[in-house]
């Protein structure tokens, strides 16, 4: 047990039947975290005193956007009331649509998950997502009804809604406060009777599913493992069958939460395994661990390469901090492997990174941690997606980058990838996700009536209408009751420009974008009028152009600073005068100089907050 | 170097103005005359042990500033004589209000040796006036402006421009009427909106409250063109002067001498020298170490409690670069000869350079009827050509990037 940092070795054995390995899904701000919080609580794996909310999202950006972004798991001890203990794997998984993969795979390493449903708000249309998600993952559900202290909790229009909306016998509804700690216990011994025990066995091949893996810089690639068949311990010879390596294993535990050795991790359990790679991309997601002496005949199945979908250039302000950069994405891209990139160089900004991403989110996050925890000032350059350009000599390339697009009398024609997206939604709700649809290129494909309440929409769209603001959008316009999914579908081909943008005449290739030619004329009345707003005035006028080719589509202009003195000074209090200057001059050092003119950060993104 | 410049903070107000954050605090009347009396004690206390260090022999110009000095009327004058009895400067400014300036205390503060009042009139639209929280009008200030004269003594109007309200017309007759009066010395301001003042707030809420900077910016033009036209040479950002007439205190800020500062929130300037000197009188002050200049701010009503920074000889020389830019004159040769001893001389020739490329500075030579061929920074900051580095138009409105460009150099 973990008291107090102080780390006693356990002997964890348990028969599998004693078992229990489930995820926790809700609607947001269904207290999905107060839960996983209170049942850590009562399981006293972790002591009160101890107790920091919503222990699960270990990063600060976790924490302080209220986001899972990494999964993470972790193993608590129950003593039911049957005078059994069961051993319970709580696997948190991220929320958001940027991760899908990550979901899928922290999903297949459970047999079953607690949906959390709001007492005063009922079944909303994430409940529906996440419950299918589950089903269609062969779970058993244990529907919990939260909040049900609140004076507005009305828990039995709450299990009609379960069973009428979502199919799930509402007799197994527990009614819990996760404030309170009212009904944990219940929903523990709900856990204990209604989710299956893993099946497997422990004396076949290692099977094992990476769900997770971290970089840690003294024992290297620290793997979070469910394991289906056999067994892992120290010294014992891993392959991983999709990445094709072996390893010696340096060490096998469980977290509690804090990391705790154990002897060996057998069948049906989840705990992490210490691989000693150097090399983080070794090791990824959704691989499957058997025994390097004896593997396996089959992989498991579902493992898919994490593809990037989106691409932006991240650049450091300052020119020497490249190396760093580069260092910081290769530390990095250890637990988080869906990270590529090529260096890429820019005439405005210097020597960079074209960097994919899963999506905006995953993109923002990971600026953030490369600012916060390698100290780098970056600036990130509008998002593209992977275009596919085929040049009149019949060769087709990739353009990630607006800067490698072709000239235009060059290209035959471009493709761009399209998506399959699937929008659930109340009924109400429809007719506005149908105009963002069509606002957005996409095309109505299905319609489907799931419940009285819930409305699933198809469309075929654009990735790069989808990675611009339309999730965004999609909450803002459905009050935030619509949830989205989508996957690749097909390349299609697209009547694309590329719009240049001229600052005092000069292009700036750091600001160009690829866009459909329709909407060309639109955006770069936007983009001008809008970095018009961004770009402080300067001791010099700056006309701001918007060009396809030698056309000029749009302008605008900073008008000159005219004025920029501090001319009062009170009883010669120079400090204090020189204190302001110098303020002034840290919000000039997260500017960039292009030419003459001092560029923010934010322009660079300034697409993504042009109104249309 | 002797310290030859005193500042006297007086931090009270009848009602603070909306747009100040500087330290000054009203009263309810009743209260105010105590509070007062308090305060002067301290500050009489705290003048006579600089007296007694033998701070002040050398004092040439005084400036007690406020706040609201004229609100303390006899005790004012009371500070003014305790002042003189330790020193005799040649320049002596009380800052007053035209509400609390009457003909009784000019006459007093004449007699005991003040020799500038420097008046708070800052439009004469009454509409602009009742804006910014003041409490005189606008045929106060111009009364107070001859009474001051009357009273034998040299004044100034400090005036602001980019209040609320204010158009290029209601600002070209409050320098029509500034100049009717005919004081001696005109400061303009534009005004800025200082974080948490009342304006500050209410422009929040309402944006046409915010000072629209190219307002400011004719404003400051026509005042330039308006005050020069009648005599009055710009001889720093914000100061007008007839001929003789300069602020020699405001001067000294400007040109890195060192100044002394009496009562709460009053800012101090010493060089190591001074320093080592007159530490007695710092209590709690962490001894200098290897710093050539040390400021000091006091920070309660006692003298007990002292805010201080400490410059290295290359941040003061630095410093010196460019307050010297708030000059109309600019950078003397010297100057830059000076700071090229411990700033190295590239740099300084580059932040040179950079200033003439920006279009904020250019080369004045300084020997006349001297005929030299082209020349570069490095020449002269080198000594081999003399010239001074004078803002010009775009620097002067645009100072701030000039001043960054030498501060950038400590």
């Amino acid at each position: 047990m973990y008291r107090s940092g102080k780390i006693v070795r356990m002997n964890t054995s348990i028969d599998i039947s004693h078992i229990r390995n489930f995820s926790i899904v809700a609607h947001i701000d269904h207290g999905k975290s107060t839960i996983s919080d209170r049942i850590l609580e009562l399981t006293h794996t972790v002591d009160e005193r101890d107790m920091e909310s919503q222990l699960l999202d270990t990063m600060d950006i976790e924490r302080e956007r209220g986001i899972t972004i990494k999964s993470n798991a972790v193993r608590v001890s129950y003593d039911a009331d049957d005078g059994e203990t069961y051993q319970f794997n709580l696997i948190d998984t991220p929320g958001h649509v940027d991760f899908t993969y990550e979901v899928s795979r922290s999903l297949a390493a459970c047999e079953g998950a607690v949906l959390v449903v709001d007492a005063t708000q009922g079944v909303e249309a994430q409940t529906v997502s996440n419950a299918t998600l589950a089903m269609n993952a062969n779970l058993d559900i244990v529907p919990a009804i939260n909040k049900i202290d609140l004076p507005s909790a009305h828990p039995d229009e709450v299990k009609t809604e379960i069973e009428d909306d979502l199919a799930i016998p509402a007799d197994d509804a527990v009614c819990v406060s996760g404030k309170t700690g009212e009904g944990i216990h219940d929903l523990l011994e709900s856990i204990v009777f209604l989710i299956s025990p893993p099946k497997g066995d422990a004396n076949a091949p290692l099977k094992a599913l990476i769900l997770d893996s971290y970089f840690d810089e003294y024992r290297g690639v620290v793997a979070t493992v469910r394991i289906f068949d056999g067994s892992i311990k120290k010294g014992d010879t891993l392959r991983m069958m999709q990445a094709k390596g072996d390893f010696l294993v340096d060490g096998v535990g469980v977290k509690r939460p804090a990391e705790t050795p154990v002897d060996a991790l057998t069948v049906g359990e989840v705990g992490y395994v210490v691989t000693g790679l150097k090399d983080p991309e070794a090791v990824r997601v959704g691989d499957t661990l058997t025994w390097a002496s004896n593997p396996c005949p089959e992989p498991l199945p579902g493992y898919r390469e994490a593809k990037p979908m989106v691409y932006t250039g991240l650049f450091p302000i300052d020119n020497k901090d490249y190396e760093n950069l580069r260092d910081a994405l290769d530390k990095l891209h250890v637990n988080d492997p869906s990270l590529v990139w090529e260096p890429e160089t820019s005439v405005a900004l210097g020597f960079g990174f074209r960097v994919g991403f899963l999506g905006l989110l995953h993109m923002e996050v990971v600026k953030e941690r490369l600012e916060r925890e390698f100290n780098l000032d970056l600036i990130a350059t509008s998002p593209s997606v992977d275009y596919h350009v085929y040049k009149t000599d019949g060769e087709m390339i990739d353009v990630r980058s607006p800067q490698d697009l072709p000239e235009a009398t060059r290209i035959e024609r471009i493709e761009e990838p399209y998506l399959k997206a699937k929008i659930i939604c109340p009924p109400e709700y429809t007719g506005a996700v149908m105009q963002l649809a069509i606002e957005h290129r996409g095309i109505t494909t299905d319609m489907i009536h799931l419940t009285s309440k819930s409305v699933e929409m198809r469309f075929d769209m654009p990735l790069a209408e989808l990675i611009l603001d339309f999730f965004d959008q999609l909450k803002s316009r459905t009050k935030g009751y619509a949830s989205l999914d989508y996957e690749f579908n097909e390349y299609r081909p697209s009547e694309l420009v590329k719009l240049d943008i001229l600052l005092s005449g000069d292009e700036v290739d750091a600001l160009s974008f690829i866009v459909h030619k329709d909407k060309a004329y639109g955006l770069a009345r936007g983009l001008c009028d809008k970095l018009k707003e961004i770009i402080p005035r300067q001791l010099f006028e700056v006309p701001i152009q918007g060009a396809i080719g030698n056309k000029i589509i749009a302008r605008s202009t900073v008008k000159a600073r005219r004025k920029d003195v501090l001319a009062k000074c009170y009883g010669g209090d120079i400090s204090r005068k020189r204190k302001l200057l110098e303020k002034q001059k840290e919000g000039k050092k997260r500017m960039k100089a292009i030419g003459s003119v001092e560029v923010p950060q934010e322009a660079f993104m300034a697409i993504l907050k042009v109104d249309e | 170097m002797a310290v030859t410049a005193l500042y006297v903070h007086v931090p009270f107000c009848a009602q603070k103005c909306r747009y100040c954050d500087f330290d000054s605090r009203s009263f309810a009347p009743c209260d105010l005359s105590a509070a007062l009396d308090a305060y002067f004690e301290q500050l009489f206390a705290r003048l006579d042990a600089f007296g007694k260090a033998g701070a002040l022999d050398q004092i040439r110009t005084v400036y007690v500033g406020g706040g609201t000095p004229s609100l303390a009327g006899e005790r004012l004058v009371e500070l003014a004589r305790r002042i003189r009895a330790w020193c005799a400067p040649v320049e002596f400014t009380c800052e007053a209000n035209p509400e609390s300036l009457t003909a009784e205390l000019a006459a007093a503060l004449a007699k005991v040796g003040v020799t500038r009042v420097s008046l708070g009139v800052q439009t004469l639209d009454n509409t602009e006036l009742t804006a910014i929280g003041r409490i005189h009008d606008a045929d106060r200030a111009l009364a107070a402006i001859a009474t001051v004269k009357t009273a034998g003594l040299d004044v100034s109007c400090d005036l602001m421009c980019g209040l609320p309200g204010q158009t290029a017309a209601s600002w070209k007759r409050t320098l029509d009427g500034v100049l009717v009066a005919a004081p001696h010395h005109v400061s303009v301001y534009p005004l800025t909106l200082e974080e948490a003042t009342p304006l500050y707030l209410m422009a929040c809420r309402d944006e046409s409250l915010e000072p629209d900077e190219d307002f400011q910016a004719a404003c400051m033009d026509m005042a330039r063109e308006l005050l020069g036209a009648a005599g009055y040479h710009p001889y720093e950002v914000a100061s007008y002067a007839l001929d003789g007439h300069e602020c020699a205190h405001n001067i000294a800020y400007w040109t890195g001498r060192g100044y002394l500062g009496l009562g709460r929130s009053a800012a101090g300037m010493l060089d190591a020298e001074d320093f080592d000197r007159l530490a007695g009188l710092f209590p709690g002050v962490s001894s200098r170490g290897d710093a050539h200049r040390v400021r000091l701010v006091q920070r309660d009503d006692d003298a007990t409690a002292f805010e201080a920074e400490h410059l290295s000889q290359r941040e003061a020389a630095a410093e010196d670069l460019m307050l010297a830019c708030r000059m109309t004159r600019g950078v003397a040769s010297d100057l830059l000869v000076r700071a090229a001893r411990v700033i190295p001389a590239d740099e300084l020739a580059a932040a040179c350079d950079r200033a003439l490329e920006l279009g904020l500075a250019t080369w004045v030579p300084e020997t006349f009827g001297v005929h030299g061929g082209p020349f570069t920074s490095a020449d002269v900051v080198a000594g081999h050509v003399r010239a001074r580095l004078a803002p010009t138009h775009l620097g002067w409105l645009d100072g701030n990037v000039l001043f960054e460009l030498f501060w950038d150099l400590a």
